[in-house]
């Protein structure tokens, strides 16, 4: 097998690699915390704080 | 600020409004330029020459310029809204407080398909390279460049769920040696070191100039976008930046600097080296066109310097990509505008990890299924439609709240001058696209049709009414 | 009176998703499938690929051309194609007004949502 050839499997198995990583911390994220949790952004919170310290 | 940190730990993350878990303010002026340059230096590495193609060297270079002008106008705009408008989402936080919810749709629509499309073009290119590396290391085969895409799209997308500052931080390190790369193949190929290499007499002779005349300088509009596309991403990072007021406007006008100078070298250089047929298609012809440049110097090492450089572009681009469109999908999925279930922050690394989840197979699906043309025109014409909303929503922005009402972070110079001409540049660019790309205009924004009928009587019910307003400022006037 | 948006189901949102998604590859396989995207081009005359002479390219033009690895404009033909831009005035027409259209359509319900956003944010 080629170096070429080595480099394909091998960019296969590093995308498998980071792939999974991305899922099963996502997952685990979603099942470890409350969606209340986890969806609680909201917009608009530095012109909220920058008025709470005028005020 | 002394006695107010916004970045302090214990204070963010608990904001006012009930957030537990948002977004990290980590970034800073530096950031915001790699952000901007990092998305766009991709276009001097590849897609610019499609200008070529549509209408020969000199229209390519008006086109460039013309396209500065525009981009120069959308910059002013940009920082004088978002310099006062500051949250992810960008131009469709923008477009909700001054035009309306529809408007912000679309406007989040055209962040989010400009962003994933030019991911998957990079992507492309990206693998296109490193065939190319294979065929000049001897390689016999044909390469199989399929997992070389998808690694470039998987392990960007990693690094974005990780967190935004080794992203950008990353970006910053390879967009500055992909700037740099550009300038050494300028210094060494002009003649300002050692001889140079020029031959645009030679080049331009015959038909090469403007082989279609004056109708095809307007033609070479449509990729003359290329240039800088993307630029306006900066915004997308304003929930992140520790002062946004200051850091975007300096970051965004930095990065329109920073590209005007390098794509007009771009043009220079592969000008001056390319005849005009192989560089202007860049699909069959010049993919790359300052690699094809370092090739035909002779000089091993600018070969690899610029092999770098594009391949540092394409992932650099990429990789803002990935972050832009994200926040841009998950601000539309925190205010419901899709389905809340976007609108999550990763409480440890603190990204929108499902936006960057989500948008993973849509970018892989793009860069392994469609041609890079295909792909770029989808990105250019999301981008336009954007690019045509900034004068309308400057234009209201000034009237609904005029210059004292409301603090600005920044106020740009000659209004409505800049405004009139972005609009102007943008209907010269419809009718570019409309030379040679007039279907998939057509498909495209029928699609926005649709899109917008189906946000308005079907997923408007989702999305609370006020609270969608957000910047503490007083009544519009005329409301 | 304040309006409260209903809650929406896991099943509802993930086939929004699903809705969204397909009009997005609509958008771009449909052109795709049925031939109509892409540049419209007029291919080169097979008897002038022979030799970049014959095109009508200059001893540098043709020295560039080498030096890129090509020995006749036949191993690119692609790149010779041009662009026809004569204008079909009934296609143009088409576009204007679909532009048109689409922008007033998005401003006008636009203002509509906008000033219900206006006057339950800061009351009547």
């Amino acid at each position: 097998m080629s170096f070429w050839n080595l480099m394909e499997y091998a960019a296969w198995g590093l995308s498998a690699v980071f792939g999974l990583y991305i899922v099963i911390d996502w997952l685990k994220t979603d099942a470890t915390y409350d969606e209340e949790v986890l969806t609680s952004s909201r917009e608009g919170e530095l012109e909220a704080m920058v008025e709470e310290r005028h005020g | 600020m002394a006695e107010f940190d916004i970045t302090s730990k214990t204070r963010d993350g608990m904001g006012p409004h009930g957030t537990q878990v948002g977004l990290l303010r980590v970034l800073g002026p530096a950031h915001v330029w790699a952000l901007g340059v990092g998305i766009v230096l991709v276009g001097e590495y590849m897609g610019w020459n499609f200008a070529v193609g549509k209408g020969g060297a000199y229209a390519a270079l008006i086109a460039c310029w013309l396209a500065g002008i525009l981009y120069t106008c959308v910059a002013m705009i940009d920082s004088e809204v978002t310099s006062t408008v500051a949250a992810a989402g960008g131009q469709y936080t923008q477009a909700k407080h001054i035009v309306g919810p529809l408007m912000a749709f679309n406007v989040g629509l055209y962040l989010v398909f400009a962003y994933t499309m030019l991911e998957a073009a990079n992507a492309i290119t990206a693998g296109y390279l490193i065939s190319q590396v294979a065929a000049l290391t001897g390689y016999e085969g044909e390469l199989n460049q399929k997992p070389f895409i998808v690694l470039s799209i998987l392990f960007l997308a990693w690094l974005n769920y990780r967190g935004v500052l080794a992203t950008l931080t990353f970006n910053l390190v390879i967009t500055a040696i992909a700037f740099t790369a550009i300038i050494i193949l300028f210094l060494s190929t002009s003649g300002v070191l050692g001889g140079s290499m020029m031959q645009h007499k030679a080049l331009f002779e015959g038909a090469a100039a403007l082989p279609y005349g004056w109708i095809g300088v307007l033609a070479a509009m449509h990729f003359g976008l290329w240039y800088y596309l993307g630029i306006e991403g900066t915004t997308q990072a304003a929930e992140e930046v520790r002062s946004p007021a200051r850091a975007l406007p300096f970051g965004t006008l930095a990065g329109i600097m920073t590209l005007l100078i390098a794509a007009t070298l771009t043009w220079y250089i592969c000008t001056g080296l390319i005849p005009w047929e192989f560089l202007g298609d860049g699909t069959n012809g010049s993919v790359a066109p300052l690699f094809d440049a370092a090739r035909l110097t002779g000089s091993q090492p600018l070969v690899v310097l610029l092999g770098v450089g594009t391949l540092f572009a394409t992932l650099a681009s990429a990789n803002g990509c990935i972050n832009d469109a994200s926040r841009a999908w998950f601000s539309l999925g925190r205010d419901k505008y899709l389905p809340g279930w976007f609108g999550a922050v990763h409480p440890k690394y603190r990204t929108p990890y499902r936006s960057i989840v989500f948008l993973v197979p849509i970018a892989l699906a793009f860069a392994l299924g469609a041609p890079l043309d295909q792909v770029i025109t989808f990105s250019i014409l999301s981008g336009l439609l954007g690019y045509t909303f900034m004068p309308i929503n400057m234009i209201l922005f000034r009237r609904k709240w005029p210059m004292d009402s409301i603090k600005r972070g920044y106020e740009h110079p000659f209004h409505p001058l800049p405004s009139i001409v972005l609009l102007t540049l943008c209907a010269v660019t419809f009718f570019a696209v409309f030379l040679g790309y007039g279907t998939q205009l057509v498909a495209m924004i029928v699609f926005y049709i649709v899109a917008s009928l189906w946000f308005h009587f079907w997923r408007y019910r989702f999305v609370a009414r006020a609270a969608q307003f957000t910047m503490p400022w007083p009544r519009p006037k005329g409301y | 009176m304040k309006y409260a948006p209903p809650k929406q189901s896991k099943l509802s949102q993930l086939f929004d998703v699903v809705i969204l998604m397909t009009m997005t590859f609509g958008a771009l396989y449909v052109p795709l499938y049925m031939g109509l995207a892409g540049g419209a081009k007029v291919e080169a005359d097979p008897a002038k690929l022979v030799s970049f002479e014959a095109m009508g390219l200059n001893a540098t033009q043709t020295a560039q051309y080498q030096a890129l690895g090509f020995t006749a404009p036949s191993d690119i033909p692609a790149v010779f194609a041009r662009f026809d831009y004569a204008i079909n005035w009934g296609a143009l027409a088409v576009m204007i007004v679909v532009i048109i259209a689409y922008y007033a359509l998005v401003l006008r319900f636009s203002e509509k949502e906008y000033r219900d956003v206006i006057s339950e944010k800061f009351g009547d």
